[in-house]
């Protein structure tokens, strides 16, 4: 008996260690690059420049990040950017869960015809749609405003499609004995659907916060003056030139820009991994 | 099943008929119009990139004293994504009065029949060198004005050279190969010259050597890249690769550390590359280099690039964008703006300055200037360079036969068209 619990025990014991290693050869990959770039934006552009690469700063300096605040005028951009974004995250969560919920549970003539209408957008992809939307915008005299910015990804396909996969999961009797009890149909949806949508909710939101942080095609096309750019677009402006980078510039700029994601990340992520696990599921 | 299918059919056909839609006038057959006399005024919007975008605002300040009643709007457009910006702005109508374009660009947008012509009573087409003027010209017709220029030499280490036997530099093909062969052999460089082997832009620094040798690759109707000038210089630009006298995998940004070592005897670049070497090289290396014309085959022709200015036929102050940009072309202005940003003046005359007479770098630059060529302004250009940028690749680390890649690339370059 003795001999064969410790045997169990020592293939346990190697199981481990290979499990560490190979999350720890993960983990390296992963946030090797962000430790990285979070170094190099200390360093003097001919040490980020260096051939092999090195990982510590010889000389550390905030210079990058002085450029950065003197030549861009960054909290306007900042703010920018977080209106921007908060308003079309918050616009997803409401709508994309209406649409949702309305595809998902309700009963009405043409549903099935209004779902594949949503699959087929899913389909296009964002550039064919680009300009023609661009020319929309720009003929409602939107062009240069925040509503251009903001309005058109106040609702997505992808959203609405998430939303319903994840609330066909919810059970009919819940909503059935809310409708017993004499509950309107906003009532149900309020009080007794959204509460339960929390996982798919906080996914959609990182998602759509994410890609309306990161966007940088639209802002750019629609601002036509500089006080409407958001912080990609501004950051783009003096790293980038026609034939040289401005690397130290860059990689403090995308050491600012990527906190403000990290922290909506790490405040939802609890949420976050159990969406990603229902939505595979589905 | 098939249900979805027709909704993804509809969406699909209502986006494309959307896109469809977009400027209807061809271009080509414009008439230039004259610009009013007096001063500007009014509001003149003005769309510029980089460092350029970056320096204007506070520089037309000195165009608003000289005309009170002018305000210049400038906005700053990042370089990574400008032609996407421009393209949307005039399928939507949506431009500003003046934009700087890439001299590449210039057909595309030309064609699209967005810029008004240059009225030639007001912009002198011979102030400018021949080359940057010919990169406004789309069929016949003048759609810009050259704002500044850039070209390339050869940057070479004088210490490398000396000890390769070329004190002052390659004045040949053939000393250009004994030099990199030299430095590489006698000098102890790893690498005599770094050539680009192909990716992006190659076409610019391969081009240089088929003008070199005669090689009239490409007209507003008639492309010929299959002729035998083009293959010898292709086969020129190889035989470094073969030799083993320049790199074939040089990892990016390796180049200037690698030349400041004196491990990489010689490149090809622009004049920004004054700036960054002499910044890598610390203290005394403006000393430990020299720029060279490009080597003589027939001729010593290199390639001009830079930036044109052009105005909008949709903008709302079409007399004040034009007497801003004759204001940027005169030629105190063209040497203020280089004392400002580097920028290369595009206007001869501001050469004589001494600000750029002086200095024997900078001359070298405004010698080969005068002969400098770019490709011409037809839409596809850009296309085009794609294929060329590819062929390239396969002759410089494939070892493709030069005279099939000169075949290949005037195949693609046939289908793809002139656009015309």
């Amino acid at each position: 008996m003795a001999t064969k619990d410790t045997t169990l025990r020592t293939r346990d014991r190697v199981a481990t260690t290979v499990l560490y290693v190979v999350l720890l050869l993960g983990l390296l990959a992963v946030a090797g690059p962000f430790v990285w770039m979070a170094l190099s934006s200390l360093k003097p552009e001919r040490e980020i420049r260096d051939v092999p690469p090195t990982w510590w700063p010889e000389t550390v300096t905030l210079d990058n990040f002085r450029g950065l605040f003197s030549r861009l005028d960054f909290p306007l951009y900042f703010l920018n950017s977080a209106l921007v974004a908060t308003l079309v995250m918050v616009g997803n969560l409401l709508f994309c869960s209406l649409v949702g919920y309305a595809l998902a549970k309700l009963r009405y003539p043409g549903k099935r015809a209004l779902f594949l209408a949503v699959l087929g957008m899913l389909m296009v992809p964002g550039m064919v749609t680009f300009v023609p939307q661009f020319v929309l915008v720009s003929n409602m005299g939107l062009t240069n405003t925040y509503a251009g910015l903001i309005l058109p990804f106040l609702v997505g396909p992808f959203g609405v499609f998430l939303m319903r996969q994840f609330l066909q999961s919810i059970p009919d009797e819940l909503i059935e004995a809310a409708r017993v009890d004499g509950a309107g149909e906003f009532r149900i949806f309020w009080r007794v659907v959204l509460p339960l949508c929390r996982p798919a909710l906080a996914t959609l939101g990182i998602l759509t916060f994410l890609a309306s942080w990161n966007n940088f095609l639209w802002p750019l096309v629609v601002a036509t003056t500089e006080d409407k750019y958001t912080l990609p677009v501004a950051l783009a402006l003096y790293s980038v030139g026609e034939n040289e980078r401005n690397y130290g510039l860059l990689l403090a700029g995308a050491v600012v820009v990527v906190l403000p994601v990290l922290i909506v990340f790490l405040v939802l992520q609890r949420h976050f991994l159990r969406g990603i696990a229902t939505t595979g599921i589905k | 099943m098939r249900s979805r299918r027709l909704a993804a059919a509809v969406v699909l056909a209502a986006s494309v008929a959307l896109t469809g839609c977009g400027r209807d006038s061809g271009g080509g057959q414009d008439e230039a119009k004259s610009v009013g006399a007096g001063k500007a005024s009014g509001d003149i919007t003005v769309w510029a990139m980089g460092t350029e975008g970056e320096k204007l605002a506070e520089f037309a300040k000195e165009f608003s004293t000289e005309n009170p009643d002018a305000k210049v709007s400038v906005t700053a457009v990042p370089w990574d994504a400008a032609h996407q910006k421009i393209a949307s702005a005039i399928a939507a109508k949506q431009t500003p009065d003046v934009s700087m374009i890439g001299t590449t660009w210039q057909g595309e947008f030309a064609k699209s029949g967005a810029f008004d012509p240059t009225p030639p009573d007001l912009i002198k087409k011979d102030d400018f060198f021949p080359g940057a003027w010919d990169t406004t010209i789309v069929d016949n017709t003048s759609y810009g004005v050259p704002w500044y220029v850039e070209t390339r030499l050869i940057y070479y280490r004088k210490d490398l050279a000396a000890k390769a036997g070329f004190p002052d530099g390659p004045k040949t093909w053939d000393d250009l190969k004994a030099m990199a062969k030299g430095m590489k052999d006698k000098a102890g460089a790893k690498w005599g010259l770094n050539l680009q082997p192909g990716k992006t832009g190659s076409w610019q620094s391969v081009l240089p050597f088929a003008w070199s040798n005669g090689a009239d690759v490409a007209s507003a109707t008639k492309l010929s890249f299959d002729t035998p000038e083009m293959t010898e210089a292709l086969g020129y630009y190889q035989s470094f690769f073969k030799e083993g006298l320049s790199p074939t995998a040089l990892p990016d940004g390796a180049l200037e550390p690698g030349f400041v070592k004196g491990e990489i005897g010689a490149f090809i670049s622009g004049p920004w590359h004054m700036g960054i070497v002499e910044e890598q090289g610390g203290a005394g290396f403006k000393d430990k280099y020299a720029v060279a014309q490009m080597p003589m085959k027939k001729s010593s022709t290199s390639f001009i690039g830079g930036s044109n200015l052009a105005v909008f036929k949709d903008a709302k102050n079409r007399d004040g964008a034009w007497k801003f940009v004759q204001w940027l072309g005169k030629p105190e202005v063209q040497v203020k703006w280089y004392q400002a940003v580097k920028d290369l003046p595009a206007v001869q005359s501001a050469w004589n300055d001494s600000t750029l007479s002086g200095d024997t770098s900078l001359t070298a630059f405004g010698q080969q200037l005068k002969s400098a060529k770019a490709p011409p302004a037809i839409t596809t250009w850009e296309q085009i360079a794609a294929a060329f940028d590819l062929e390239v690749e396969k002759l410089c680390k494939q070892n493709a036969d030069p005279a099939a890649t000169a075949k290949a690339i005037q195949e693609k370059a046939s289908a793809i068209g002139t656009g015309s």
